[in-house]
């Protein structure tokens, strides 16, 4: 699924096959990019506005390897590479499991199109498939902070 | 602009320009020595200035593109550096001493705990990011509007505005966990201890409830006590108040401290 052709309403959509699962969520902004950006890629500030994140440590910058913890599984630290960091446009993250990616696009109107997509899979991913819980929900609180936070800061004086 | 225009609103500028390098430098010699250069910029640059700004604006943002090149001004401390700060105090023979002959000889040795408030906000805010300190003493003491922070800053607007709403957000946050002031549970309560050291007569608590800040603490709301905290900064002129010289020995002794300790944790 492209960033163009999922809904921009802040509903999580997973698409799952025997081999893979992909989680995607799309929601408009009322921001400037770079204030969605800065909350991004700003690291230690995640917890203050991100209720799925508690914490991540690292620096979030192109080939930098930052820890993610996350309320999916608390217990869990993940341990994942930025794998593309294109300002104000595209941030990826992953590991040898998937990869998360974020994309900001400009809408023209004031507004930005937030996008999210979790692509996990393999060979082995039928084993463990329904060990890993749905990310829906996380998805939508995580897209429903960005927009809120960033609207926030938007409109301030 | 002549000279002699330009040399007397300077006049009219340079306390808040040096209390506002002070605040960011936490160096007394930083500090003056940044307004310094800026005057001698500006007396340099005058020619250029078109008045598209104010004055005012234009000599901050000269002050403020200085600061940003000094090394102490970069160098960010950390949270708890109140904490860190009074273990090496009560270690410290020769700074007590010395602050109570301050308090004993100087017009302006007295203590007060809204000046120790004020002296509290510039040590914890030297661990926000740098841009994100510059933004919230801009709009929040120096009552320079978001516009005028671009301009003084050289970033967007949207910056400007993500800067301070994190910073802002951040001291709140931060003041939450840990004044006593304004939470029982807070851990830190060294303004009511070191009224008890300086002023033993007083009543400690009588007198913080002369305060604002500590009135208002019960009703719990975090942006206003916030906004009260910086009322205070904002009557308050470091270098002249009834306590600065008591208060600029406690923050040359606090940078100090913290040089060292960066020092020794980069090891």
């Amino acid at each position: 699924m492209t960033t163009a052709t999922m809904a921009q309403n802040g509903k999580a959509t997973t698409v799952k096959t025997t081999f893979h699962r992909e989680t995607s969520v799309s929601i408009e902004i009322k921001a400037d990019p770079a204030i969605v950006w800065a909350l991004l890629t700003n690291a230690s500030d995640y917890p203050r506005w991100n209720s799925t994140v508690t914490s991540i440590e690292g620096k979030i910058a192109l080939g930098e390897k930052i820890k993610l913890k996350s309320i999916l599984d608390t217990k869990r630290t993940f341990k994942l590479k930025v794998k593309e960091f294109e300002a104000e446009k595209k941030l990826v993250w992953g590991d040898g499991q998937g990869n998360r990616i974020y994309t900001i696009t400009k809408n023209g109107s004031g507004t930005v199109t937030f996008s999210m997509i979790e692509k996990i899979g393999g060979l082995m991913f039928p084993m463990y498939a329904k060990m890993i819980p749905s990310f829906d929900q996380s998805f939508e609180k995580f897209a429903s902070d960005l927009k809120k936070e960033s609207e926030t800061i938007m409109s301030s004086k | 602009m002549t000279i002699e225009l330009f040399n007397q609103e300077f006049e009219g500028i340079v306390g808040q320009l040096k209390s506002y390098i002070l605040r960011i430098t936490a160096s007394i010699t930083d500090a003056e020595d940044i307004v310094h250069d800026t005057y001698l910029k500006a007396i340099d640059k005058l020619h250029t200035f078109r008045g598209d700004s104010s004055l005012k604006t234009w000599l901050f943002t000269i002050a403020s593109n200085l600061a940003k090149d000094n090394l102490r001004a970069q160098k960010r401390w950390t949270e708890n550096v109140t904490d860190i700060t009074k273990e090496a105090a009560l270690n410290n023979r020769q700074f007590f001493q010395e602050a109570m002959n301050i308090r004993m000889t100087s017009p302006h040795g007295q203590y007060e705990a809204k000046e120790h408030i004020a002296f509290c906000f510039t040590c914890i805010s030297k661990s926000l990011p740098l841009e994100q300190q510059l933004c919230v003493f801009l709009k929040e003491v120096y009552e320079f509007k978001v516009s005028e922070i671009t301009t003084i800053l050289e970033t967007t607007e949207a910056m400007v505005k993500y800067y301070l709403h994190t910073g802002r957000s951040k001291m709140i946050n931060i003041f939450e966990g840990r004044c006593a002031l304004i939470k029982k549970e807070g851990v830190c309560h060294q303004c009511s201890e070191l009224n008890g050291i300086f002023n033993p007569k007083q009543n400690t608590q009588e007198e913080l409830m002369k305060t604002d800040l500590v009135k208002e603490a019960e009703k719990g709301n975090k942006e206003h006590l916030f906004d009260l905290r910086m009322q205070i900064l904002k009557e308050i002129d470091p270098f002249k108040s009834k306590a600065s010289a008591l208060q600029l020995h406690h923050l040359e002794h606090n940078r100090q401290v913290m040089e060292k300790y960066l020092e020794k944790t980069v090891d």
